[in-house]
């Protein structure tokens, strides 16, 4: 085998993109992950390139590393940047049965594959290129042609996801959002109750979980300083009953001054 | 420099497909400019109408045998039995969708799935009688994806519909009306797992691409014929489109998405799927096998040998375990697949009618199952622990006597289509010399029976105690499901000939 040009390429691209795949795999941060991807897809693109299908490797370039990664990277940024797995495996073993079957799958892979690549001729895409007078024609001819129906069929398959992100997402507002008006409006009418902020949870109480209703001056419970969906849960009220005696005697003695 | 041709596509022969879709495409826009009070009715109708439409044209056509579309698509014997069983299933399923008088709260659906489970949010939602339509669009999206995969001739085609099959189907898995965290927990194995599964299957398509040239199935099979050869290359690739396959049937080492999905989809897309999705993934793995890889039949004949014993016997020893239906009929899921890849590994016209019965009879007992699950509540919704189910059949008689024949059916009891469908499957089997698997699966029948005889036994010979479920009073939609399904049970049991002899018509692929 002489070296030429492809090789060399090949040789630096494919190593490339194998570090960027293990460095995936093996980086703790999601982030790193991420850019580890970018960096194999990348490579891809440029041997896709230099094996003439230079409209594969352009959309992998603008599809995947532009905007699927990128999109990838917003929405750690906004999950938060620092955060990382846990490694505590939650089943026992599994990491190195996964290690196991992993290099058993390489090694099936490696060999039946080139074991039956050895006698091949290279074909390339010179012939398939030249067939409609460039690499994008020819892609469009198949798109239109044998492969319209898959074509046409990737569209239900684009109208369900967009539907079931939809789906998964979107709250109807079951009443209309108040505007900022009406809400102060509301705070401030007769019976409206505090107009200030109410009572934090555990307010002259000993605990401070959020299911201890604060206790008011009078030693009464403001029921109202736990959240609504812990309150509706009956069994989930903790009164503070040594607190509220303490408030309540304090009371009184202020009461007999 | 050639010019382009447009590709010919017979639009009478794809008619029933092309009808779904429209559906599809017409009930996006409802959801999208209707108004709320009547989505739900328009919906219901225009699925009904569509699926019953398609059937219609479906059997207008029922002598066509053409491959169209660049040839994409093959209409032929095996695609039209197997596209009609589709259209029947998934019309009995949508009857379970639209009903609504079993629970108290309504269908069976979250009526908002955005709603976090337990929140202000979703008891207003539910309070005020909501429901997500979009149920409708899935269900429809689902259908298509799945008339497409048994008619697709070309391994890009078979993967993009298997996307369209499987996407609807995780997002209907996780809209549960109650055990709402179930539900999710299910449809997100369900969607990492299968999509785990679908990477599988477009690696084995690259890796028969880099053997054959080609991916068009026919022209697959044009190389294995023309190799000298058979090279590891194909056999590998091959292995890996099984895997996608066999991921979708349930096949045994496959299946653990199985008990957790039927468990946490709401019933009646536990019924849709259950018995749909086993039609259509066999349908395009009898057409990959046999159309395209005839040539290295002994490869995959032991590869699905080994996962046809391991699918019974796993599926039929963890099933004696279970105590909640669901589950229990989850795993025997697991085993009936076994027992069909043996009408599979015979690879004979016989044996693809044998299959093809074994799945039209087989879906219709699935659906039915778990139509009958759905009736069968107490105060917290379904019960579907055994224990609930104890002397069921005194205090109901009707229910009972339809779930013993439905047990029957699934254990293969003589009298019932589940006898029938068994005994052609294994029929096939010993005609092609395959007597050492028959010999397996009768065994894994006998084990199999145990757990079906003993939900009769828990119905009908113990006493009700004051754990025992009530039966809920179903609407039209349920009852008509189910007395389709129990009459058409004990219809292909007693005079099962009429559909064996259209059924031998119509076993061969076309290439």
């Amino acid at each position: 085998m002489s070296i030429d040009g492809e090789l060399v390429v090949f040789i630096i691209c494919g190593g490339l993109s194998v570090i960027g795949a293990l460095g995936m795999v093996l980086s703790r941060k999601a982030v790193h992950s991420a850019l580890f991807i970018a960096m194999v897809m990348i490579n891809l693109a440029i041997l896709y390139i230099a094996n003439s299908a230079p409209f594969l490797g352009m959309v992998q370039i603008i599809v995947y590393t532009g905007a699927v990664m990128m999109l990838f990277l917003f929405v750690l940024m906004v999950v938060g940047v620092d955060s990382s797995d846990s490694l505590i495996e939650t089943i026992r073993g599994q990491r190195l049965f996964g290690i196991l079957f992993g290099v058993a799958l390489a090694i099936l892979l490696i060999g039946g594959i080139g074991s039956s690549l050895g006698d091949k001729p290279d074909i390339g895409l010179k012939a398939a290129n030249d067939e409609f007078g460039g690499n994008v024609e020819g892609i469009a001819n198949l798109i239109f042609s044998d492969y319209l129906f898959a074509f046409q069929a990737t569209a239900a398959l684009l109208i369900t996801a967009g539907l079931g992100a939809v789906i998964l997402t979107h709250r109807e507002a079951w009443k209309p959002k108040a505007s900022q008006k009406e809400l102060s409006v509301a705070r401030f009418m007769v019976g409206a109750g505090h107009p200030g902020n109410k009572p934090n949870p555990g307010v002259y109480a000993r605990h401070n979980a959020v299911n201890t209703p604060a206790i008011l001056p009078d030693g009464s419970l403001a029921l109202d300083s736990v959240p609504e969906p812990v309150r509706s849960r009956d069994d989930s009220l903790i009164v503070d009953h040594r607190a509220v005696s303490t408030v309540v005697e304090l009371v009184e003695s202020e009461d007999q001054n | 420099m050639n010019t382009f041709t447009a590709p010919e596509i017979d639009y009478v022969a794809i008619a029933p497909i092309l009808i779904v879709a429209i559906a599809a495409l017409l009930s996006v826009l409802t959801e999208t400019f209707l108004p709320r009070s009547v989505r739900r009715p328009v919906q219901m109708i225009l699925t009904l109408i569509s699926l019953i439409g398609a059937l219609i044209v479906l059997v207008i056509n029922r002598d066509i045998r053409t491959i169209t579309g660049g040839g994409a698509v093959a209409i032929d014997g095996p695609a039209l039995v197997l596209m009609g069983t589709i259209l029947i299933l998934a019309l009995l399923s949508a009857f379970l969708v639209a009903e609504r008088s079993l629970d108290s709260l309504g269908d069976s659906f979250a009526p908002s799935a955005a709603a976090l489970p337990g929140s202000v949010d979703e008891r207003e939602f539910s309070a005020r009688g909501y429901f997500q339509t979009e149920i409708w669009t899935l269900f429809l999206f689902a259908v298509l994806g799945m008339l497409a995969f048994v008619v697709a001739n070309d391994l890009l085609f078979m993967f993009v519909a298997l996307e369209v099959m499987s996407l609807p189907l995780y997002l209907m898995v996780g809209m549960a009306r109650r055990r709402r965290l179930l539900s999710q927990e299910a449809a997100l194995k369900y969607f990492v797992l299968g999509a785990f599964s679908s990477a599988f299957f477009i690696f084995g398509a690259g890796l028969v691409y880099g053997f054959a040239g080609s991916i068009s199935l026919p022209e697959i099979n044009d190389a294995l014929a023309s190799t000298a050869g058979e090279t590891l290359l194909i056999v590998i690739g091959m292995a890996m489109l099984l895997v996608g396959l066999l991921f979708k049937v349930g096949a045994v080492p496959f299946h653990q998405w199985t008990p957790d999905v039927y468990q946490g989809a709401p019933t009646p897309i536990t019924a849709f799927m259950g018995a749909t999705v086993k039609v259509a993934a066999f349908g395009a793995m009898m057409r990959l096998l046999y159309v395209a890889f005839s040539g290295i039949q002994w490869d995959w004949e032991i590869i699905l040998w080994a996962v046809s014993i391991l699918s019974m016997i796993i599926g039929s020893l963890i099933a004696l375990t279970q105590s909640d239906v669901k589950r229990m009929l989850a795993y025997s899921a697991i085993a009936q697949s076994g027992f069909i890849l043996v009408g599979v590994v015979a690879a004979s016209p016989s044996g693809i009618s044998a299959v093809m019965f074994y799945l039209i009879a087989y879906g219709l007992v699935t659906v039915g199952t778990l139509a009958v699950i759905s009736m069968v509540r107490d105060s917290t919704g379904e019960a579907t622990h055994l224990s609930k189910w104890a002397g069921l059949g005194k205090k109901s008689p009707v229910l009972g006597a339809v779930m013993a024949v439905f047990m029957l059916s699934l254990a293969g009891i003589p009298l019932t289509s589940g006898f029938v469908i068994k005994f052609s499957v294994f029929a096939a089997g010993i005609a092609e010399g395959d007597t050492w698997l028959v010999i397996a699966a009768v065994v894994a029948s006998i084990i199999a029976a145990f757990f079906y005889v003993r939900v009769i036994v828990v119905m009908f010979f113990s006493a009700p105690n004051e754990n025992t479920a009530s039966v809920a009073v179903p609407s039209i939609f349920t009852t008509i499901t189910v007395a389709a399904t129990v009459t058409a049970t004990l219809v292909l049991g007693i005079i099962p000939q009429p559909m064996i002899d259209l059924l031998t018509n119509a076993g061969i692929f076309i290439r």
